[in-house]
C-alpha cells in the first residue's frame, strides 16, 4: 500500500507542480545568474529535484543498497557555473540525499564535484582542469544527470559489482569465489550482506580527485587523466582527504568526431584500487600500489534527428594479491527515440561475463556471475522543466539461485 | 500611343500617392525593461570549450495592432537561426500561418524544441548542413518559448500573432507601424510574457499618430 501511495504522491506533484510552475520556474532561471565587473565574473545557480522510487526483487541490483523490496530516494542537486572572463570556468555540484547511490540512509550534503578549468585559446584545442570531477572514460558521463539520462539507473558496467573489494585482498580463489558469489544457492540475504564491499569496473560517472587535460584539434579529441583512485573505487575513496595521490591512477581517451553525427573513442585506465585497509593482507615487500585495474574501453555514439545510440566495450583486468590477475568484459548498447515532443521511449541492453579463475584444485571457474540485462524506459516531459521517467529492469545472472529478477522505478525530475 | 502610355503611368502613380496618404502610421516609443544578464554556459562534462563570452540581445518589445483586417497574401517565410550557441534574433514577432526556418549556423548539433500550448514541437538533432532547412508552421496565436536540448541556456520566443500589422521595435524601444487602414483599434506592445501594455487608437487617413508605452 506503501508503494502505492508513493507512486501516486510522484504522479501528483508531477502534475501538480507542472504547469502553474512553468512561467516561474522560467523568470527564477533568469534571476539565478548573477554578474559582476562588467559581465567578466559570471554566475550561476541552477539545479534539480529528483523524487525516485523503486521496487526490486531481492538483492537488489546493481548499486542499490536495500535488503527492503521497496525503495524512495529523494535528492536534491545544485550546481553552480561560474565564468571568469573567457578563459577561466569552474563548476560545483552539491547533493542532498540518502548516499550517492541509493540507499537507505538518512540525508545529509555533500560536494560530489568542484574544479576549476582554464581554457588558454578560444577554438578548445587545450583545457587544464583541476578539482574532483567525473572521468574521462567513456561516453557515459557526459549525460549521467537524472534530466539527460533516458533510464534511471546506470549502465551495467557502471553498477554491476563483481567480487572485487577494494577494503581486502583475498588469500586465495575460493576467497574471491564467496565474495563473487558464485556458488549456486546463497540466498539473497547472504548475496546482500556483503554487497557494500564489493565494487564494480566503474563506480558510476567516478568523481575522483585529480588534474585532467584535453581538447580538440580538427576532429580529433583527447583527454588524459592523473586522480587519487581508480575507476572501480567508491565515492568515499574520491575525496582527497581520504585517498592521497600517492598511487594514482592514469586515464586517456582519444576521440575522433568525423560529423557532429558520429563520436568514437578508446579509453585506457591503469591505478590502484586497493585501500589501506586491504595492506595487511598483503605479503612482506607487496604494496596495495602494486595492483592495478586495468580498462580499455571503447565507445562509440550516434545521433540524428529523434534517434540516439550509445554503446561502450569495457575490457578490465584486475592484478589481484596471490592470484595473478583475473579479467571481465561488459558492454552496453542503448537508443532513445523520441516519439512525440514530450514522450521518448529507451531502451538497453548490458551484458556481462567474467573469465576463468582456477580454484585451489587446480579447476578453471569464472570469478564473477555472468550477467545480462534488458532496460527499459518511458519519459515525459511535462515541460521544459519537468519530466517523469519509468524504467523496467528484467535481469538474469547465472548460477544465483533465482536466475530471473526484476526491477520497477519511477522518477520524477523537477530542473530549474 | 505614347500619349496613352503616358496618361496611364500618370494615373497609376496618382493612385499611388492618394493610397499612401490613405494610410495612417503609429509611432513613439515603448519603455523596455533591464537587459539580463549573459548566460553562463554549462561546461560540465564537455571535454572541448570554446571561449566562455556569449553576446546577449539587448531587450526589445513588439507593437502590433488588433482589429479586424482583410485576409491578404500568405505571410512570408521567416527565418530564426542559432549562430554562437544563441538564437539570431531571440524575438521574432509572425502572422499566424508564417512558416519558420531554423537554420543551423553553428558546428555543431542544435535540437530546437517548444512545449508552448501554441506551438509543441521537436526539431530533433540536425547539422548545420542539414537541408531542407527545419521548419514549422506556426497556425495558433500566442507565444512560443524555444529552448535547445542540447544547449540549455538558449532561449528564443516567437510571438504569433493574428494581425498583419505588427514591428519589432529598436533597442531603445522605438517603432513605427506604416501602412496602416484607417478605423479604431487596439494597439498593443508586448514586453515580456508578463507585461502587454494596451491602448485604443482612432487612425485618420494620411495622419501620424504618437504613442508612447511608459
Amino acid at each position: 500500500m506503501n508503494k502505492i501511495i508513493t507512486l501516486a504522491s510522484l504522479m501528483f506533484t508531477a502534475f501538480a507542480v507542472t504547469a502553474p510552475a512553468e512561467d516561474w520556474l522560467e523568470r527564477l532561471n533568469e534571476n539565478l545568474t548573477v554578474t559582476a565587473l562588467d559581465g567578466d565574473i559570471r554566475l550561476r545557480l541552477s539545479g534539480t529535484l529528483d523524487l525516485e522510487a523503486y521496487h526490486v526483487d531481492r538483492p537488489a541490483p546493481g548499486l542499490i543498497y536495500t535488503d527492503h523490496d521497496f525503495l524512495f530516494n529523494p535528492r536534491l542537486t545544485l550546481f553552480v557555473d561560474a565564468q571568469f572572463g573567457p578563459h577561466v570556468y569552474g563548476f560545483v555540484q552539491s547533493r542532498v540525499d540518502r548516499g550517492f547511490d541509493p540507499s537507505e540512509m538518512n540525508a545529509r550534503m555533500r560536494l560530489d564535484e568542484y574544479a576549476l578549468r582554464i581554457t588558454p585559446w578560444d577554438d578548445g584545442r587545450f583545457n587544464l582542469q583541476i578539482g574532483k570531477f567525473a572521468t574521462i572514460v567513456g561516453n557515459w558521463t557526459k549525460r549521467h544527470d537524472s534530466w539527460s539520462n533516458p533510464f534511471i539507473t546506470a549502465p551495467g558496467p557502471y553498477e554491476n559489482l563483481t567480487g572485487i573489494w577494494d577494503s581486502y585482498a583475498p588469500g586465495d580463489a575460493d576467497t574471491l569465489y564467496d565474495w563473487a558469489h558464485v556458488y549456486p544457492g546463497e540466498s539473497a540475504a547472504e548475496v546482500y550482506a556483503d554487497k557494500f564491499q564489493r565494487n564494480p569496473i566503474i563506480w558510476g560517472p567516478s568523481y575522483s580527485t585529480g588534474i585532467s587535460i584535453s581538447g580538440k584539434i580538427g576532429m580529433l579529441e583527447y583527454a588524459a587523466e592523473m586522480k587519487n583512485s581508480a575507476l572501480a573505487s567508491r565515492p568515499k575513496s574520491w575525496e582527497i582527504g581520504e585517498v592521497d595521490m600517492a598511487h594514482p591512477t592514469f586515464s586517456g581517451r582519444l576521440g575522433l568526431r568525423p560529423n557532429p553525427m558520429w563520436n568514437v573513442g578508446v579509453s585506457l585506465s591503469a591505478g590502484p584500487y586497493l585501500l589501506d585497509s586491504a595492506q595487511p593482507d598483503l605479503l612482506p615487500g607487496q604494496r596495495i600500489g602494486d595492483y592495478r585495474e586495468w580498462v580499455l574501453a571503447q565507445d562509440v555514439s550516434f545521433e540524428w534527428h529523434h534517434l540516439q545510440l550509445w554503446a561502450e566495450f569495457f575490457e578490465t583486468r584486475f592484478e589481484v594479491p596471490s592470484l595473478g590477475h583475473v579479467d571481465t568484459f561488459a558492454y552496453y548498447l542503448e537508443a532513445k527515440y523520441k516519439i512525440t515532443p514530450q514522450l521518448f521511449g529507451a531502451l538497453r541492453w548490458n551484458q556481462q561475463f567474467f573469465g576463468n579463475l582456477r580454484d585451489d584444485l587446480g579447476n578453471p571457474m569464472p570469478w564473477g556471475r555472468d550477467i545480462w540485462r534488458v532496460d527499459m524506459a518511458l519519459g515525459y516531459r511535462f515541460t521544459a522543466n519537468t519530466q517523469m521517467k519509468l524504467q523496467y529492469s528484467f535481469q538474469h545472472e547465472e548460477l544465483a539461485l533465482h536466475n530471473i529478477t526484476n526491477m520497477l522505478a519511477a522518477q520524477f525530475t523537477l530542473r530549474f | 500611343m505614347k500619349a496613352r502610355l503616358l496618361t496611364f503611368c500618370l494615373v497609376v502613380s496618382t493612385m499611388s500617392a492618394v493610397s499612401a496618404r490613405a494610410q495612417a502610421v503609429i509611432e513613439g516609443k515603448v519603455e523596455l525593461p533591464k537587459a539580463r544578464s549573459a548566460p553562463v554556459v554549462s561546461k560540465r562534462y564537455e571535454i572541448v570549450s570554446k571561449g566562455g563570452v556569449l553576446a546577449t540581445d539587448p531587450p526589445t518589445a513588439v507593437v502590433y495592432l488588433e482589429g479586424t483586417f482583410p485576409k491578404g497574401a500568405a505571410p512570408a517565410t521567416a527565418k530564426m537561426a542559432q549562430k554562437d550557441l544563441n538564437f539570431v534574433t531571440p524575438l521574432l514577432p509572425v502572422q499566424v500561418g508564417t512558416k519558420v526556418e531554423f537554420p543551423n549556423e553553428d558546428d555543431t548539433y542544435h535540437n530546437i524544441f517548444s512545449y508552448s500550448p501554441a506551438k509543441r514541437f521537436d526539431l530533433g538533432r540536425y547539422r548545420p548542413e542539414e537541408r531542407p532547412i527545419p521548419s514549422q508552421v506556426f497556425d495558433t496565436a500566442g507565444m512560443v518559448t524555444l529552448h535547445c536540448e542540447i544547449h540549455e541556456h538558449m532561449r528564443g520566443i516567437i510571438l504569433v500573432l493574428d494581425t498583419p500589422h505588427f514591428v519589432r521595435s529598436d533597442t531603445e524601444g522605438k517603432y513605427r507601424l506604416a501602412g496602416l487602414p484607417p478605423g479604431h483599434y487596439t494597439l498593443k506592445a508586448w514586453v515580456n510574457s508578463k507585461t502587454t501594455l494596451v491602448r485604443e487608437v482612432d487612425l485618420k487617413a494620411g495622419a501620424t499618430l504618437h504613442v508612447d508605452f511608459p
